[in-house]
């Protein structure tokens, strides 16, 4: 009996550790309207580990990753505005609260050049064979991530920025 | 009953263990990170900076000298006499610009190439600096009088330089260049060299995130005629332009004039205010 316990508690846990679900090349962009020119940007290095059975949800990746249209505004974004020499990276880490038909939402904290919020979103997340496919979206305030933008810059950027969130994980 | 315990509390530090590094399972890759914006323009103050243009940007410069603080009011403290030099720039590689300019002073041309050989990185990789190299060759347009003398050729209008730039950027604020220089002029006055070497200093004090003080100094080391160049810039960036703002023994805006051929003087109070205004286009976005 005890052993057969001890088996089933270990497959359990094995059980456990084999329903991660791993991404290396998840995708976030973000776009912003301004009256002079719109800004766009996209990430297609993020990392991101989703557990299966504790629901957990983490993402992270580097700022410099961020490619612009624009080598300026590329330059501008990390020196300026990210400080990415400071704060090298962005992450999140929370958790799928509820998970209906593949419409899901998600809580947790998201930091941003060196300030955590907590943020709640909706997004889709489905099961298909052994990859888990999550997409979002959301608006992020730059008020509430201290990013400040100067009286003096000519762009006119916008104080909400749109954040689109898509990532393909596989079964580790 | 123990064992059961045991596998049980073992299975469960596994688990917990899974979770708490869920984090730092993402955080393991290494690789060299890249110093950029070592300084804010191409320029220091008048001489090249290890700043390369990216890949696909047009960079328009419209540069002012003004004549000497002590002329006085009646010349407004120099500011009836300008000099203008006007250049763009285009980054061919994301390592390598080119650069064509005319400056009134003379009717000179310029043109030139900068090739950033290699990046300050730290991280996995480590390097202390970043080096690129700048050449350009000038074409100061002599007059009609001159150029019909039986002996002058057109090569005799021509000069050249060629820099070899090294920076690093000591933190986030403050970044320092040495600037060893070889000018070379095909035509000189008697007793006077061709190949002329100085050694260039450069740096930038970031004052907030958008402006800064740079101050550059080029010490002439051989055929030493004129007064060695001292300058100092204050850069305002605001979006796509850049203002400089600029205080110079020298009126000029090319190496083959700033660095031997400067006849003020900063005790005597021959100092020249000027200004540049750059803006970039982007051409070719980036995909």
């Amino acid at each position: 009996m005890r052993q057969i316990i001890s088996i089933f508690l270990f497959l359990i846990c094995f059980y456990a550790n084999a329903q991660q679900y791993l991404a290396k090349d998840g995708t976030i962009t973000f776009f912003s309207k301004a009256p002079v020119e719109d800004i766009s940007a996209i990430n297609n290095k993020v990392s991101a580990v989703y557990n299966a059975n504790t629901n957990e949800l983490v993402f992270s990746l580097k700022i410099t990753d961020f490619i612009f249209p624009k080598s300026l505004m590329q330059t501008h974004f990390n020196e300026n505005y990210l400080e990415s020499d400071i704060y090298p990276k962005s992450t999140f880490v929370g958790k799928v609260t509820e998970n209906k038909n593949g419409k899901a939402k998600v809580k947790g904290e998201l930091t941003i050049h060196g300030v955590t919020n907590e943020i709640i979103t909706e997004g889709k997340l489905q099961i298909i064979n052994d990859n888990v496919i999550i997409s979002s979206e959301f608006v992020v305030k730059l008020k509430d991530y201290k990013i400040k933008i100067p009286r003096i810059v000519m762009y006119n950027i916008a104080e909400e920025i749109e954040v689109k969130v898509n990532i393909e994980f596989k079964k580790q | 009953m123990n064992k059961i315990i045991v596998i049980l509390i073992m299975c469960q530090s596994l688990f917990t263990k899974a979770q708490d590094n869920l984090l730092s399972m993402l955080g393991s890759e290494d690789k060299p990170i890249y110093i950029s914006s070592t300084f804010k323009g191409k320029k220091v103050v008048n001489g090249q900076s290890v700043e390369v243009l990216s890949k696909g940007v047009l960079q328009f410069q419209i540069q002012h000298r003004f004549g000497t603080l002590n002329s006085g009011f009646y010349n407004l403290f120099g500011l009836d006499n300008s000099q203008i030099r006007l250049g763009f720039d285009y980054g061919i590689k994301d390592w390598m610009s080119v650069g064509i300019g005319r400056s009134s002073e003379l009717k000179t041309i310029d043109a030139s190439a900068k090739i950033r050989l290699k990046r300050q990185s730290k991280g996995s990789k480590e390097f202390p600096f970043t080096i690129a190299t700048n050449s350009a060759i000038f074409i100061k347009q002599y007059r009609w009088s001159e150029t019909n003398e039986e002996a002058f050729e057109m090569s005799n209008q021509l000069s050249f330089s060629h820099q070899l730039l090294i920076a690093r950027k000591i933190n986030r604020d403050l970044s320092v260049q040495l600037s060893p220089t070889l000018v070379h002029y095909n035509l000189v006055n008697y007793a006077e060299k061709n190949d002329r070497i100085s050694l260039g200093f450069g740096a930038r004090q970031k004052l907030t995130n958008r402006i800064s003080v740079n101050a550059e100094y080029f010490m002439q080391i051989n055929g030493k005629i004129n007064n060695d160049v001292l300058s100092f810039g204050f850069d305002i960036e605001t979006g796509g332009h850049v203002f400089q703002l600029h205080l110079s023994n020298s009126p000029a805006m090319i190496e083959s004039s700033f660095i031997h051929e400067t006849k003020g003087d900063w005790e005597q109070g021959d100092i020249y205010f000027g200004f540049n205004i750059s803006r970039v286009f982007t051409i070719k976005e980036n995909k």
